[in-house]
């Protein structure tokens, strides 16, 4: 009951984030330098042209009046029609959501295979050798930037050992685990880096912990231990790290999608921003906001199953 | 213009072919070419294109009455075999090709012609409405074509030869779903298929932002060297690869046959590669700097680039050599006309413009009282390493004649908004002709009423008078010579910093005939062949 009551109390509390994220975006877009009219029409149109695109894109008409229509037309599932592409925003974004989706699920699937394994194991060797190399590796993950990391995967694995192909996404769903394998790679070293660091040191806090310390003075097998004891407990502070790197991998795609050549949602928001599309802006950024705050809330719901102490507080 | 009877024969019209890269002996049949392109298609509508991934690829989808040579110079026929202009200059008479057919085998009739040139003169639908403004009506019987002009014009058989005024089915837009043409337009680009256009290829496939496909048209009237009809190959892939590193390492890894807009400091690696034909197509691409020459900068400050000697100056002190060494790699050449590329017709050639000159830069500024260490900036596209190095090439070669260059880096949109509005200095620029005639580009830059001579303020009232008079001047010599006094007047006053031309880079395995890239910057494809 407290669970459900819980849940209902995130689900509440997502509506005053995403009116907040709707005013949010809609200010800043408005706020960059630029006249979308112009971005438009390009440097070759008459200003008569350009004066025509304004009127014809509402953008003459004063602030909230433009937000009111933004809202409304938002909550009746209309995000408008993308001034770019001329079709309507909700179908651009359902075009290319899923391949992000998809992109974003292999790479967190990818960084906790990674991460958990080698943490666990660098955990238990604290202060050896095997845990002086993992940690040395992931440093590099951590110092290089994203693109750099893409760029030598894709000379080396791709262009010249030929073992992947250099862009794409593929048709079928193994041609797409193929395809996306060296972007979901890329994003994951970074991501991994850190969920490694954070759940070695939370696994080497549980395992000094008295309730630990206990359970083995009592007898108990290592392996149950390890697994009811230390795993769940260390995993509570991952979970929420593991939260928030979601929400970092989605604004990481904008990079990996330009530089891997990945159709999705990421390189759609750089199109948008540079041609000032403004509905496809506003569109993006909510679907962002939407997919980021459910990850939220699915974090925030594993961890109160993970602590139950949470739902109570 | 004398009576023009210039009939055009159909020998003229494979003449594409003696520009392509590469000539086959015995020309092989079949394969799909995988092409690499910086941005993708969104719309290739005849009517609607108005980025370059769209007007570049309306050739292939759509045939034009008349075409450009492949050196962009002259004009020979396409689905018109014959054309003649009435001696009062304000007819038009065209004799449609006999069996030229839509890619679904439907015949292409007047009755499409006129629907397609109403349809690009509609000022309500494309932004090109403009450059057929002079057509008063355009009619049909069988396939004579006849159009009729307000005014004689000479650049109209050049627009007929243009992406706008491509014939597109009556017959196939009509049928379209929606209830606008623009809506109709739209629906059958996402849909594809056969039977809207009769240019070498017909659209096969389209994923937004993704990748695109053409087919070959079975049905189109070009024939190939073995006798039989273009194109060689089945068709064309595109993947959309923005990112200019995974483009190259694309080709070379043999996923694509073609890369294009190879970066300038690639060429030469890929030049050197033996499986590769780097290519750099003339092009009609300037870079150039627009400069505010009004008496006041937008702040109400004096601008000291209203001085006509402070502009010359800065050309002189601007080694356009150095320039094309580091942002280039030496792939490119000095602009030798003030308005236009060397390859757009009626360009004069006055080399060296503006030739590396510090002594007389310094004296043109200390003539103009030029105070030492005056501030001007340079806005600057944020991101582009092109406009960083030249910002930091200038900021130095003008540093000895008392400019203290600051840059401010903006994006293009805000470029483009500062342009309009007079709100900078001087700021980095670049054209490509979208016509083969010299009136667009000669409007967009020193023109006033098109643009404010772009952006620049600069109002000359001679050269004003000079580009209206060209516009229907008819006779090719006095048209010429006005075209050579209205670049003699610019490159006097100077609004631009006269910077290069840059070729189109296009990257091309070894196993790829054919393959042009117009001065236009036209992706033509019906001469490829592929090595299997």
């Amino acid at each position: 009951m407290a669970g459900i009551q819980y849940t209902l109390n995130r689900l509440v509390l997502m509506i005053p984030t995403f009116l907040l994220v709707m005013i949010i975006i809609f200010l800043l877009v408005r706020l960059l330098p630029g006249d979308p009219a112009i971005a438009i029409a390009g440097d070759k149109a008459s200003d008569a042209d350009i004066a025509a695109i304004r009127e014809k894109l509402g953008l003459n008409a004063p602030l909230w009046t433009q937000f009111w229509f933004f809202l409304t037309n938002t909550l009746q599932g209309d995000l408008g029609r993308s001034i770019l592409l001329r079709a309507p925003v909700l179908d651009v974004i359902l075009a290319r959501l899923p391949t992000t989706i998809f992109l974003a699920v292999y790479a967190v699937s990818l960084s906790i295979l990674i991460a958990g394994p080698l943490a666990f194991l660098a955990a238990v060797n604290r202060g050896k050798w095997q845990d002086n190399l993992i940690r040395a590796v992931f440093q590099v993950g951590l110092s290089m930037p994203v693109f750099y990391i893409g760029l030598i995967l894709l000379t080396f694995l791709a262009a010249q050992l030929r073992l992947f192909p250099v862009g794409g996404y593929g048709e079928t769903f193994l041609d797409r685990m193929y395809h996306l394998f060296l972007p979901a790679v890329t994003v994951a070293l970074y991501t991994s880096a850190i969920l490694m660091r954070n759940l070695r040191a939370a696994i080497i806090e549980v395992l000094d912990a008295e309730y630990v310390q206990f359970a083995r003075a009592k007898g108990l097998p290592s392996r149950l231990i390890l697994g009811r004891h230390v795993l769940k407990n260390a995993l509570i502070s991952t979970v929420t790290l593991l939260g928030l790197s979601i929400g970092q991998l989605m604004s990481g795609t904008l990079v990996t999608e330009t530089v891997f050549a990945v159709p999705g949602v990421g390189r759609l928001m750089l199109e948008a921003i540079f041609a000032r599309d403004y509905p496809l802006i506003q569109g993006l950024t909510l679907t962002f906001a939407v997919l980021v705050s459910s990850v939220f809330l699915m974090t925030d719901l594993f961890q109160s199953w993970l602590d139950p102490r949470m739902r109570l507080s | 213009m004398k009576a023009a009877a210039l009939a055009v024969g159909l020998a003229l019209s494979t003449a594409l072919g003696s520009f392509t890269i590469g000539s086959a002996d015995a020309v092989e049949r079949g394969g799909t070419l995988n092409f690499a392109r910086y941005d993708g298609s969104k719309l290739v509508d005849p009517i609607y294109a108005d980025r370059n991934p769209d007007i570049w690829m309306v050739g292939s989808l759509f045939s034009t009455l008349l075409e450009p040579t492949a050196d962009g110079t002259d004009l020979v026929g396409s689905l018109a075999e014959s054309y003649e202009v009435s001696a009062d200059g304000k007819t038009v008479s065209l004799v449609l090709r006999d069996g030229v057919k839509f890619s679904d085998g439907s015949p292409v009739t007047g009755e499409d012609v006129v629907f397609s040139l109403d349809r690009a003169r509609n000022p309500d639908l494309g932004p090109w409405a403009g450059l057929l403004a002079a057509i008063s009506s355009v009619s049909a019987d069988g396939g004579n074509i006849t159009i009729s002009l307000e005014n004689p014009d000479p650049a109209l058989l050049s627009m007929l030869a243009t992406f706008n005024t491509a014939i597109v089915s009556k017959k196939a837009f009509e049928a379209a779903p929606g209830a606008t043409d623009q809506e109709k337009s739209a629906a059958l680009f996402a849909k594809g298929g056969p039977g809207l256009g009769s240019g070498p290829f017909y659209l096969s496939g389209f994923e937004q932002g993704a990748s695109m496909s053409f087919a070959a048209n079975p049905h189109y009237w070009k024939q190939g060297e073995d006798g039989k009809p273009l194109p060689y190959i089945e068709g064309v892939n595109f993947q959309i690869i923005p990112d200019d590193a995974t483009r190259v390492l694309k080709l070379t890894a043999g996923e694509v046959d073609i890369a294009e807009f190879i970066p300038f400091s690639r060429v030469a690696e890929l030049d050197a590669d033996p499986s590769i034909n780097m290519n750099l197509f003339p092009s009609t691409r300037i870079i150039y700097s627009p400069i505010n020459t009004r008496e006041k900068r937008a702040d109400g400050s004096p601008n000291p680039l209203a001085d006509e000697r402070v502009r010359q100056a800065i050309n002189y002190a601007t080694n356009k050599e150095a320039l094309i060494g580091l942002v280039l790699q030496g792939a490119g050449k000095p602009m030798s006309s003030p308005v236009m590329s060397s390859a757009t017709r009626l360009a004069v050639d006055m080399s060296p413009l503006y030739g590396y000159d510090l002594e007389k830069a310094k004296a043109l500024v200390a003539e103009a009282g030029l105070e030492p260490g005056t501030e001007v900036t340079l806005t600057t596209l944020a991101g582009s390493a092109d406009d960083a190095t030249i910002f930091a090439a200038l900021q130095q070669m003008w540093q000895p004649i008392g400019i203290n260059l600051v840059a401010e880096q903006v994006d293009g949109a805000t470029r483009g908004s500062k342009n309009r509005s007079g709100e900078f200095d001087i700021h980095t620029y670049g054209w490509v002709d979208d016509v083969n005639d010299p009136s667009q580009v000669t409007g967009w830059l020193g023109y006033y009423p098109t643009r404010k001579a772009v952006g620049t303020g600069w109002n000359n009232a001679d050269f004003n008078a000079l580009y209206e008079a060209s516009s229907t001047e008819m006779d090719p010599e006095k048209r010429a010579d006005q075209y050579k006094q209205m670049q003699e007047i610019y490159a006097e006053a100077a609004p631009l910093l006269f910077m290069y031309e840059t070729p189109f880079a296009v990257a091309v395995s070894g196993k790829v005939d054919g393959y042009l890239q117009t001065p236009l910057g036209n992706n033509v494809f019906e001469n490829v062949s592929l090595e299997r």
